[in-house]
């Protein structure tokens, strides 16, 4: 009787949902499967061919960012969760304090710091060092990836660190591992939730983004999928083919983070982030 | 190994930090350019204060912020509430929905619910405007709701069900017992919700930049129409206040945290420290006072007398008081001071058609190019004028009326003319190379050419190289101009607009194509600049003229707006700033005779004699072109 | 005696079509302490949520004085509870946990102040007020959470496992506490419970429960010394259940042999349940017994030894205080009083064979009694 009184609390929010996150992919399928007369068609997404390159090149540097970011974070996620409460709220805070600032802003500093006449570059020649091709390659798009998208593989790969019941690297130790295989055999086995949950959050935004490619990247390697829908919808006025497109990379989304679910067991984003 | 991690982690850092101690430093630079640092100066800080329109901007992602976390917050309590209550197979369902918004990219978030809005409005209710302040409220509201949930349905779960029950076995209402108990068992998960909620709708860029119409506009978006032109250095300082108290509010939540944990160890007995106390007490009244001013601005604001007049402009296209100049839209404002400028930028006539042709937006002046003046006049997107409200038309040099776009002058007033050429730096560039639209196929200058970012000015050059019309609608031609421009695509360093100021003056290019007006521009920024007309070859010469679209609201308003920049005084001082060419000769009396005198502001009937203009092209033309475009400037073969 | 106060009628409760209560009549008295006692998942727990309020039963009726009150919601009912993890506000201190019904009922200040004094006084937790609910130890928070139900005065409180979370030594001496406080209050307590122990000592009327049924009522002596079935032998206490034949009233034949007993009332030769408590059995010299049989294990339990007897392939418990070494033949004599005969039922073959017993056995159904929903 309770139960149902107070489970009506939440028909408002499934409205909510419903209207304004399935309707409006409905109506994106709806522009996807339309001309720009409204009529139906399959043009938008026989067309999709010509852009399988592109997705396919967005998928690589997305794949590329998660990896590097894995390896940079996880031992960032490893230290942290080692400090005294105190250290871990600080360095915590630390990390996450940049995703607060406007990462356009972030990502145009990186295009002062990378640029041929840019602050890396002038430090060099003041060296006496020759210049070097920093910015506009697809190193440069992956740095500003991985760069704008650290903390999301440091976060939950900290939080999963943290759970480890510390009584179960005692064990390992009792029985006989050495700490190289303490970490091999229990830590990192145990962190693979956050692993999947940190490669999923660094992959999705990585690989629909549209402004740091623009930014760091040239127009000959590294256009990705984000530039192209965003062109569509913003300069060509091709709302329809942009949302097949927008299909795509959204089903592209689902399936990975489909497949990252089914390896990651029941992981909740919510745990995740808190 | 312990050794290493700590060294990772402070490399990480460092990394992390780096270009925010870029910003930073940038905010106290004399100069402009953000890798050169020219001296010391607080003046940046002074000038962010002055700036109403930045301020102003500040205070709608403030408001929309707190707005729709606060709301979104309350709703997604009750709401986390509900789905908890829930039977597992349905919560499950529910909890999906929640991860909808979650996984799927923001680009795709924002896309659909931009359709939704347009498709709404527009198509189903025929509302002039449909993307508003609410429509961004809505967005916002969705998604920070999951944010809220996802942080308060682990505390609902952590938490003892039969608390609940206690306070009803002692007498409470279920309403009681939710303010009474559950409440205070679920508050960090509330607040870090709402927290959460609140930053990422402040720094939310992208599902913005697609909901955003023109009426309503938050700070990163328009950082993000900054950043295609040379960033004002009031923005870093901006960056740097709210960086400092970002920081600042972080540290103070965690140092009292820290204390109030410690306190609670070392005495037995209750303590809710002093501290959290008052910081509570401060979050509540913040809150209470952020939502009063925030309803009091929605009601007050639009009963405020004034006129809201939408000017959508190209980007640097007004002289907008820097360095001694005026500031036309503050001249405006002056004389008429019942009429409120709000004004935004597009950076190509494409973009501004396309987000007119879209839908959802009011704008009441537009400054098209004369060939998308003659498409928009064939596309019935903009009404006649009455010139009489427009009397300084008579000041319009005759060379200037019944041209080919606008035969009848019936919708267009002339707002600047100009030319396209080549600007090059002549510490790279060989002289010997200036040659013609060669030099931007030349592959000695790899990587450092700059080209336009659209459609109709990137094929005009092709077609000048190649030597064919400007206006041709011979597909095979238009293929072999493609053709050219795929050929260039591996020297190119960026297809941009604006930005190519920046790049040009900082030496990042070397090689570029562009407006004169804006050349001139540069060349006094960077006198390393040289300008070239590939008179033999041809190139474009442009009009662009102030038009009003259907979508125009206040179209009095308008035509006074239109009337303000013919007068000659205000042309003089406003061509003055751009460099661009007047089509008003009378008001060649008002500007620096230099300026009169230069042959790239006003070039010679002998350079002339090739310039072309673009005309209106038929439908299928201009969308050929496009996708041509599309695919000699993407990757797409 | 005392009035009834609260009746149940037919009460069946379904969750997703699975059946928690099948048919529950029962009824309770003023001033009396009732148990609810059963394994975990016999329905109890659901009984005291639907006397409480919390849940309301898919058919059935709840009566309070004769009143149906079924629809009626957990704060207007007369009835409180003390949970089973004592759910103590923990953002709320001693005395305001305890004022907490009386402030939601907008008692007068002075009144409160009055009244969780007194209760402080009775639940010996005097200078206890201000402090965290967390910094108290298990028997303190159980203290407060009886003291924050009893301080409405209700007619009725209910109990739900109330001890389970504490040691062996508090549990014992809250025993003693709460029978000390309802006899002080006189009130009705309804007791939640799945340890017979518990149920035995302080309970004025014992209701046993398993499977969503009732399977007897009676006064603590009653249902040790005449388990209805073999579910209830077995729960109360340590039985040997055996197969056996009612021969006549008081003759029954079992292993072969014909024992006397005390019972009768029974058809002639119909197979019956013959239950045999362990501390029951005497050992005499295997000459002596009527049975002789073969000691396979003996454990040391502190008051006395288990021993596991075997009896042609039959291992029977047996509690005594002399020691008998594994391999040792003894001899066992039976009394008529020790031979308990009960009707055959469902349970019958279920219980009282001692076969694959471990000392380890108690403990382990302890634990899974703890995790009763």
């Amino acid at each position: 009787m309770k139960k149902t009184n107070a489970a009506l609390l939440s028909t408002p929010y499934i409205v909510w949902m419903v209207v304004f996150t399935l309707v409006p992919l409905g109506v994106v399928c709806f522009y996807a499967l339309t001309d720009a007369a409204g009529n139906f068609t399959w043009a938008n997404l026989l067309e999709l061919r010509a852009y399988l390159p592109v997705l396919w090149q967005s998928i690589l540097y997305s794949l590329a960012a998660a990896f590097i970011c894995l390896l940079l974070g996880y031992p960032v996620a490893y230290y942290i969760s080692h400090r005294s409460p105190t250290a871990q709220k600080f360095l915590y805070m630390l990390i996450m304090l940049p995703m607060c600032m406007s990462f356009l802003l972030r990502t145009l500093a990186w295009v002062g710091l990378l640029q041929d006449t840019g602050i890396i570059n002038d430090l060099l020649a003041s060296l006496g060092l020759a210049r070097l091709k920093l910015i506009r390659t697809p190193g440069a798009v992956i740095l500003g990836m991985v760069y704008n998208y650290l903390p999301y593989m440091i976060l939950p790969l900290y939080s999963t660190i943290c759970k480890i019941d510390h009584r179960l690297i005692e064990a390992a130790e009792d029985l006989g591992c050495t700490p190289v295989q303490v970490f091999s055999k229990v830590i990192l086995p145990l962190s693979v939730p956050g692993i999947l949950s940190g490669v999923t959050m660094v992959f999705v935004p990585a690989v629909s983004t549209f402004y740091i490619s623009q930014k760091l990247g040239n127009p000959r390697d590294t256009v990705l999928i984000g530039d192209i829908i965003e062109r569509l919808f913003k300069q060509a006025d091709n709302p329809n083919l942009g949302a097949a497109l927008s299909l795509v990379l959204m089903a592209l989304v689902f399936v990975c983070t489909g497949i990252m679910n089914r390896f990651g067991g029941d992981t909740q984003e919510g745990d995740v982030i808190v | 190994m312990k050794h290493a991690n700590r060294i990772i982690t402070a490399l990480i850092l460092i990394f992390l930090y780096i270009p925010m101690a870029v910003l930073i430093v940038a905010s106290f630079n004399t100069g402009t350019d953000i890798t050169e640092f020219e001296g010391f100066t607080l003046q940046q800080y002074v000038r962010l204060f002055q700036d109403d329109k930045l301020l102003g901007l500040l205070g709608n992602s403030l408001l929309i912020s707190i707005l729709a976390s606060g709301i979104a917050t309350v709703f997604g309590t009750l709401a986390a509430v509900g789905i908890n209550s829930l039977n597992p197979k349905l919560r499950k369902l529910v909890m999906s929905l929640t991860d909808i918004p979650m996984t799927n990219p923001d680009i795709v978030t924002g896309i659909s619910l931009s359709l939704l809005f347009v498709f709404v409005g527009t198509t189903m209710l025929g509302q002039k405007e449909s993307l508003t302040f609410w429509t961004l409220l809505i967005a916002h509201i969705t998604f920070n709701l999951p944010y809220v949930i996802l942080n308060v349905m682990p505390k609902l779960k952590q938490m003892d069900a039969s608390l609940t029950d206690a306070a009803m076995d002692l007498g409470c209402t279920p309403v009681q017992a939710f303010f009474k108990v559950t409440l205070h068992e679920i508050m960090p998960g509330v607040i870090s919700g709402a927290i959460m909620a609140f930053t990422m709708s402040l720094d939310d860029f992208v599902i913005s930049y697609f909901v955003t119409g023109n009426s309503f506009i938050t700070l990163p978006v328009e950082i993000y129409s900054y950043v295609k032109k040379p960033v004002a250095p009031k923005v870093y300082a901006l960056f740097t206040l709210l960086f400092l108290l970002i920081f600042v509010l972080m540290a103070a939540m965690n140092l009292m945290q820290l204390r109030a944990d410690q306190k609670r160890k070392e005495t037995r007995v209750r303590v809710e420290t002093e501290g959290m106390k008052v910081f509570k007490r401060l979050v509540a009244v913040t809150a209470a006072a952020a939502l009063v001013i925030g309803c009091g601005w929605l009601i007050l604001h639009p009963a405020e007398e004034k006129v809201t007049l939408n000017v959508y402009n190209w980007g640097q296209y007004i002289s907008e008081g820097q360095d001694d100049t005026i500031d036309v839209i503050a001249e405006f404002e002056n004389a008429y001071p019942w009429i409120d400028v709000r004004y935004s930028t597009y950076s190509d006539n494409e973009t501004m058609y396309t987000k007119l042709s879209g839908g959802g937006i009011t704008v009441d002046v537009i400054i098209p190019s004369d060939y998308m003046v003659a498409r928009l006049i064939a596309e019935g997107m903009l009404l006649e004028l009455d010139f009489s409200n427009i009397p300084n038309y008579a000041y319009v040099d005759e060379a200037f009326r019944n041209t080919a776009y606008d035969p009848e002058n019936k919708y267009s007033v002339p707002y600047t003319w100009g030319t396209v050429g080549i600007i090059y730096n002549t510490k790279y560039v060989d002289e010997a190379d200036v040659t013609g639209w060669e030099l931007l196929w030349n592959k000695k200058y790899d990587d450092k050419i700059l080209m336009f970012g659209n459609s109709r000015d990137a094929f005009g050059i092709a077609q000048y190289l190649l030597g064919y019309d400007v206006n041709t609608t011979d597909p095979a031609e238009l293929r072999a101009c493609a053709n050219k421009l795929k050929e260039q695509r591996p020297m190119v360093q960026q297809y941009i607009m604006d930005e190519i100021f920046a790049a040009m003056e900082n030496e990042e290019a070397w090689i570029a194509t562009y407006y004169a007006g804006d050349c001139l521009t540069m060349m006094e920024n960077n006198p390393d600049l040289a300008f070239y007309f590939p008179q033999e070859q041809g190139f474009n010469m442009f009009i662009d003229a102030m038009c009003i679209p259907t979508c125009c609201q206040e179209k009095e308003a308008a035509e006074l707006f239109i009337n303000f920049l013919c007068d000659p005084w205000i042309s003089g001082q406003n061509m003055n700033a751009l460099g661009y060419s007047t089509p008003i000769s009378a008001a060649k009396d008002y500007m620096d005779p230099e300026m009169v005198e230069s042959e790239l502001a006003y070039p010679s009937e002998e350079i002339l004699v090739n310039a072309t203009s673009y005309a209106y092209l038929p439908e299928e033309i201009t969308q050929l072109v496009e996708a041509l475009f599309q695919e000699a400037t993407k990757l797409i073969d | 005696m005392a009035k009834e106060l609260i009746r149940l009628q037919d009460l069946v409760m379904e969750f997703d079509g699975e059946r928690i209560l099948d048919g529950i009549n029962l009824y309770f008295n003023d001033h009396e302490f009732l148990t609810l006692l059963g394994p975990s998942g016999c329905g109890k727990t659901t009984t005291l949520r639907i006397i409480g309020g919390f849940l309301t039963p898919t058919s059935g009726k709840v009566l309070f004085d004769g009143k149906e009150v079924n629809d009626v919601p957990p704060y207007q009912r007369q009835v409180n509870t003390v949970f089973q993890r004592y759910a103590l506000f923990p953002h709320l201190d001693v005395y305001d946990n305890i004022a907490f019904g009386l402030n939601v009922a907008k008692v007068d200040k002075q009144e409160i102040h009055d009244r969780v004094h007194e209760m402080l006084g009775i639940v010996g937790l005097k200078g206890y007020e201000n402090r965290r609910v967390e910094s108290l130890s298990g028997g303190q928070q159980q203290r407060v959470a009886i003291a924050r139900a009893l301080v409405n005065r209700p007619k009725v409180l209910l109990l739900d496992e109330p001890l389970a979370a504490l040691d062996l030594r508090l549990r014992k001496d809250m025993q003693n506490e709460l029978k000390r406080i309802q006899q002080a209050m006189g009130i009705t307590f309804i007791y939640v419970t799945h340890d017979q122990e518990e149920a035995l000592s302080m309970s004025d009327t014992v209701v046993v429960m398993d499977k969503g049924r009732i399977q007897q009522i009676g006064r603590p002596e009653d249902i040790y010394n005449e388990p209805k079935n073999a579910f209830v032998a077995d729960f109360i206490g340590e039985s040997n259940i055996l197969d056996g034949t009612m021969l006549a009233d008081y003759k029954v034949r079992f292993f072969g042999r014909n024992f006397e007993c005390l019972d009768k009332g029974f058809a002639p030769n119909e197979p019956v349940d013959v239950v045999i408590r362990p501390e029951d059995i005497d050992i005499v010299p295997p000459e002596q017994g009527h049975l002789v049989g073969t000691v396979t294990s003996v454990t040391f339990k502190g008051l006395n030894y288990d021993i596991i007897c075997e009896f042609r392939g039959f291992k029977w418990l047996i509690q005594t205080t002399d020691f008998h070494p594994v391999g040792a033949t003894i001899g066992i004599l039976l009394n008529p009083e020790d031979i308990h005969i009960m009707k055959k039922s469902e349970y019958s073959g279920m219980f009282g064979d001692y076969s694959s017993y471990s000392a380890e056995y108690d403990e382990l159904t302890e634990d899974a009694g703890n995790e009763e929903d």
